[in-house]
């Protein structure tokens, strides 16, 4: 079909691959295929440009070019038709600002003796086409590569070819718009040439043109002198060996090909307290961590993860995340009527946890809740979530994994997601209905839910009545009595569904293992792929297929070959953050922190608010809601649960959090409490040694090392008053990363 | 590069400038001209060791426009209230009687009476001035794009290493939208905590608690030397890093003496302490003086309630003097200093106050056109821009957004009104997002 372009030529390319042909000047030119990505290669379009909701200076394009029509009337009919002059090409505001010969806030972005100023050019002179039904259609675009290995400090050129409704293909490499997920190990030119840094490791190149999305995905491992890269090597298959679990496999799999050795595996004392933590949310008091040190069966580890499992810790831990993506808050404008609502919703996820119950009847429940509060509590889900955005967007993110806020407004920039599939998941929820409740100032309270005979949503656009949809999936198949909720949340748990099982394998991977396979962890897109895919579809299909038990989830995780190494890096993995070769460390999160120094130092915190004092001993992940004043959750990132991303907890490091550990009334308070834990250090008859043995085991869950023991020892008899003294100590340790972090 | 969750600094062209440098300029296709405009535009945005700094009076509650900054003498009797015009330094500009010291710096003062927007509840309008955005309404009420007190302190930093860039005097106001939201947790502002015209002012968030010596907190700081030796290598995230360029800073604010005396106000001289006048009003304005000195970028004076619904009268005479001889006293102190150029001062609230006095003897919520002030920092004194009605009520000439309110502010600072930075859901946001800056008054 080559022939219907006259205007084509082959381009014969030196390596040989399939012969495509390039645009020329005397062809016809199309606004959508070739006017539109110019404007896309040089960011007129772009968010922080022309392409946002409110457009520049008077000029607004759609945003990176998803609506050929809206751009022609902005660029063709607007401004009193300036920005085109069909006469005097060059004269054309559109020309005149891109190339800066008239003042334009964005600079110059073209030059005169461009191509693509001949192209634009080209396009006016010949009487401005506007988009047409009738023109040929991008059908999709190639990467060739599309995937390789690479070593560090290389180029590699890709070259993109884009496919034509009419048959026709044609070489679209500059002006395709490239970017790269980790400009660390590679970046990539926007003439498609990839160059790769020193760094190693996964990468991928997304690339763009009219509207069309291909990812080039690559590998580059560490690179060294021949017999070293054999030794890695050798030593990763003689650990293979000693391997029972298939994924294991797959993470060493990723290994060797990436030429990356793990960290070694981290001793007793690190495991304990890194699993309770993780587990409970709570430290190993001395005598857990002696107990684990000192068995010497060969599946303590399992039985560790087993017993942990069974505490109610783990089931108030993991209600407080749940609690979070599920937005049960208490906040309010004015004086909060909701902690009956919270507290029965807390629970409910709290006993749920406890009782193991299967994640995907968990989800059901909630999504398709009715009634009241009290007689079924995960109807309080609706009561945060109560928009169609809320709807949407909330299940795209807790369930599915997959960000779609950006298709309310626009096809989303790097995805399939279309406003079709938006409002058509919108649709699913148009029914439900709300009476009753009291209303105070920011959302009723104690709503009765229930699904109202009729109610729909038309596409924004269009205007069209919206049937609901699956997303990315098919059309319900519904009568007028069912409640659309009830079919999605089939299709959503059906042992097939692609994103479901998924979603909450990565979640939990990443709740164990401090990064997601896929990062962040409700970003899934194609443009930001796992870095072990293989892993996470094999973690997936374990979780869908043993009926989703979300314990026999996390066991699998604890016993990974990774979570249980080292966080000290060695020369062959200090870069590594995709493929969890090491163990990466975090900083306690608010509500662990709390509840740790309260524990070690043998002083609970007491915790009022939003109408009534929960009783001495109450720990903060206990806590129903964050409605509870806390100056000290609120500086160390507990989330406001204002939507469905665990992103809204923050680890970001800030002065007051150095502050508040530094001079805060409420720990001072602890330190020097009556019969708290430094009192009794003073006053007990046991040797400062002794003493400070029993703090490193409590606070760090390791005996302290020769020198940090003489530091204490010599600090303590220093001092005269004893308890100043132990005070001081037991500040100094509860400041450091060691106390701070999981690692 | 693809960011979907970062916050970064990005200009127009999609690139960082940290970016921009890696790839080179051949690479974009760039040529010497694209470079020196891209060397140019930074050398305005990365503004060296000192630039300026703002003193921001909010008058949280709205203050009635017209008993101060835009007079309706003319009007009847119900709309022009109680005070008398008078002149001021500067022939043709006429304020309230009760701002008599203001009166006297008019000059470097200068009035923008047209500002506008559509909301009349307390806390939208606030999220709206302190933001620029519309964005929170009764039903919704959390913040949603950062406070311009944030955006400064992200963009600027502060101008000297210990001190806090973004500092809330006593407290932070506005219904909680002077918080940074998307920009992080860095960017709120440091809370003072305590009335600066207290006898015994001292900071509560640098003071230690009762019974802890400052021996023992360098004890304590001595031992954490040596206990705090985990590998630092084991975390590449970033925020064991920051936590221990935190742990030193605080320690060093709460033992050290540079961020002890800045905050010490009792080292002032008692006759300029008394010129700034002995009240919450004064004291505040003379410690964001202070702290502004040290290298605070922004110090937001949060100081009275001004809603003033009913017996407006009894409410003013009580605010009007002081915050009058704080804002007088400031710009003098400022001017003798030789400071006033690095100073922007800025005075508005949420939005005014009605026209017409109520049936209570108050007047309430209006948003259709009132005044902010704003003086030093290069911003031209002595002008009026903009103009409500006759009898107040509506814009009569060049209607004024908060963003453009902001935008002046922001190129007062010489912060690039290009500046963007990512939400929460990775898209970019513009500062000003099409607010201008207000050319009269440059």
């Amino acid at each position: 079909m080559l022939t219907q372009r006259l205007g084509y030529t082959l381009l014969a390319i030196a390596t040989g691959w399939s012969a495509v042909a390039t645009a020329s000047e005397e062809g016809p030119i199309y606004f959508a295929s070739d006017v539109v990505p110019i404007l896309t290669k040089l960011g007129c379009n772009s968010g922080a440009c022309h392409g946002k909701a409110t457009g520049q200076n008077g000029f607004k394009l759609s945003l990176l070019g998803f609506e050929p029509e809206l751009d022609f009337r902005a660029i063709a009919h607007e401004a009193r038709g300036r920005r085109l002059s069909p006469a005097f090409p060059d004269q054309s505001l559109l020309l005149m600002k891109a190339t800066a010969r008239t003042p334009h806030g964005g600079g110059r972005r073209l030059e005169r003796d461009s191509e693509d100023y001949r192209m634009l050019r080209n396009w006016i002179t010949n009487g401005v086409a506007p988009p047409r039904a009738s023109d040929p259609q991008i059908i999709r675009i190639d990467l060739a590569p599309n995937e390789l290995v690479l070593t560090p400090g290389s180029n590699q050129q890709l070259h993109v070819t884009a496919h034509f409704s009419n048959g026709v293909s044609r070489d679209v490499t500059r002006q395709a718009v490239y970017e790269s997920n980790e400009p660390n190990i590679a970046e990539v030119g926007q003439n498609g040439l990839i160059e790769t840094n020193e760094q190693t490791g996964l990468f991928a190149v997304m690339v763009r043109f009219g509207g069309k999305v291909a990812t080039f995905h690559a590998a580059v491992p560490q690179t060294g002198d021949e017999k070293q890269q054999t030794l890695v090597l050798s030593q990763l298959e003689q650990l293979e060996r000693e391997l029972d679990s298939s994924f294991d496999q797959l993470l060493f799999q990723q290994w060797k090909r990436l030429v990356i050795a793990p960290s070694a595996t981290a001793d007793d004392a690190t495991f304990v307290r890194r699993a309770t933590i993780d587990i409970c949310g709570t430290l190993p008091t001395r005598q857990e961590v002696e107990a684990y040190v000192a068995d010497t069966g060969t599946d303590k580890r399992a039985r560790l993860i087993d017993r942990l499992l069974e505490k109610p810790e783990y089931a108030s831990y993991f209600a407080l995340k749940w609690a979070e993506i599920l937005q049960n808050r208490g906040s309010g404008y004015s004086t909060s009527k909701q902690r009956p609502g919270t507290t029965l919703f807390a629970r409910w996820i709290r006993d749920s946890i406890a009782a193991n119950k299967p994640y995907d009847q968990f989800v059901s429940e909630i999504i398709t809740a009715s009634g009241s509060q009290n007689e079924n509590p995960p109807t309080i889900w609706y009561r945060q979530v109560r928009t169609q955005q809320n709807y949407v967007e909330s299940v795209a993110q807790a369930f599915l994994g997959v960000r779609v806020q950006c298709a309310q407004c626009h096809h989303h920039p790097f995805e399939r997601w279309s406003q079709a599939d938006y409002y058509g998941l919108s649709a699913v929820f148009s029914r439900v209905g709300r009476k009753g409740g009291f209303a105070d100032a920011e959302v009723p309270t104690n709503e009765i839910i229930y699904v109202k005979d009729a109610a729909v949503v038309f596409h924004p656009r269009s205007g069209h009545v919206m049937a609901p949809k699956a997303l990315g999936g098919p059309q319900l198949k519904l009568n007028r009595y069912d409640d659309p909720r009830h079919s999605f949340s089939q299709w959503m748990t059906a042992v097939d569904n692609p994103f479901f099982a998924r979603t909450m394998a990565n979640r939990m991977w990443a709740h164990f293992h401090g990064r997601g396979i896929i990062h962040p962890i409700d970003d899934a897109r194609s443009t930001n792929p796992p870095t072990n895919p293989d892993l996470l579809d094999a973690l997936a299909k374990d979780f869908s297929e043993n009926g989703y038990d979300v314990k026999r989830l996390i066991r699998v995780i604890c016993a990974s070959y990774s979570y249980g190494l080292e966080a000290a890096p060695n020369d062959r993995n200090r870069d590594d953050h995709q493929t969890f070769a090491r163990f990466y460390p975090r900083r306690l999160s608010a509500e662990v922190l709390l509840d740790g120094i309260s524990q070690v130092l043998e002083v609970p915190t007491p915790f009022a608010g939003g109408g009534g004092t929960f009783p001495t001993g109450t720990r903060a992940i206990e806590l129903p809601d964050e409605n509870v004043a806390s100056g000290f959750l609120d500086v160390f990132g507990r989330p406001p649960r204002t939507s469905a991303c665990e992103c809204e907890r923050s680890d970001a490091p800030g002065l007051s959090q150095a502050l508040t550990l530094i001079n805060s009334k409420e720990i001072q308070r602890k330190l020097t409490a009556k019969n708290g834990y430094a009192a009794q250090l003073a006053s007990n008859k046991r040797s400062t040694v002794e003493n400070s043995k029993d703090i490193f085991l409590r606070f760090f869950g390791r005996l302290p090392s020769r020198q940090e023991s003489d530091t204490a020892v010599s600090f303590v008899e220093s001092e005269d008053d004893a308890a100043s003294a132990y005070r001081s100590l037991l500040w100094s340790l509860l400041a450091t990363n060691e106390f701070m972090f999981n690692h | 590069m693809l960011r979907l969750t970062g916050n970064s600094y990005t200009n127009c062209d999609g690139v960082t400038r940290r970016n921009f440098l890696q790839i080179g300029a051949p690479l974009l296709g760039l040529g010497l001209c694209d470079l020196l405009r891209f060397e140019s535009r930074a050398a305005v945005t990365n503004q060296p060791v000192g630039g300026k700094s703002i003193i921001v009076f909010w008058t949280h509650g709205g203050m009635s426009q017209q008993d101060t900054y835009d007079m309706k003498p003319a009007a009847p009797a119900e709309y022009r209230g109680m005070y008398l015009p008078i002149a001021t330094n500067v022939p043709g500009i006429v304020v309230g009687e009760r701002f008599s010291l203001q009166a006297k710096v008019m000059n470097h003062l200068s009035l923008v009476r047209s500002v506008h927007h559509e909301n009349g509840i307390h806390a939208p309008s606030a999220h709206w001035m302190q933001t620029g955005h519309f964005g929170p309404t009764l039903a919704r009420i959390q913040q949603q794009n950062p406070s311009f007190g944030s955006v400064i302190s992200r963009s600027l930093g502060p101008r000297q290493s210990q001190i806090p860039a973004y500092v809330a005097v006593p407290k932070a106001e506005a219904f909680g939208y002077q918080r940074a939201h998307y920009l992080g947790k860095a960017y709120n502002p440091f809370e003072v905590g305590a009335d600066p015209n207290k006898k015994d002012f001292h900071v509560p968030n640098l003071s230690l608690p009762g019974d802890l010596k400052l021996t023992s907190v360098n004890s304590r700081r001595k031992l954490l030397a040596k206990f705090d030796t985990i590998r630092r290598d084991i975390d590449s995230s970033g925020v064991m890093e920051g936590l221990d360029v935190f742990k030193a800073q605080a320690l060093e604010m709460v033992a050290g003496d540079q961020v002890r005396d800045a905050f010490d106000i009792s080292s002032e001289d008692p006759v300029l302490r008394d010129k700034y006048g002995r009240h919450q009003y004064g004291q505040s304005a003379l410690l964001a003086r202070r702290l502004v000195q040290a290298g605070t970028r922004c110090v937001t004076v949060n100081t009275g309630y001004w809603d003033h619904h009913n017996e407006i009268e009894k409410g003013l005479e009580e605010h009007l003097p002081p915050l009058d001889r704080a804002i007088w006293a400031l710009v003098e102190d400022l001017e003798q200093r030789g400071m006033l150029d690095n100073v922007v001062i800025y005075c508005a609230g949420e939005f005014g106050r009605t026209p017409r006095i109520n049936g209570h003897a108050g007047r309430d919520h209006w948003s259709d056109c009132f005044t902010v002030m704003l003086a030093g920092g290069g911003i031209q004194g002595g002008r009026i821009v903009g103009a409500s009605e006759k009898f107040g009520g509506g814009v009569r000439e060049r209607l004024t957004t908060p963003l453009d309110v902001l935008a002046t502010i922001y190129q007062a600072l010489g912060i690039s009104l290009d500046t963007h930075y990512d939400d929460s859901t990775g898209r970019p946001v513009n500062i000003v997002d099409g607010g201008k800056p207000i050319r009269e008054l440059f």
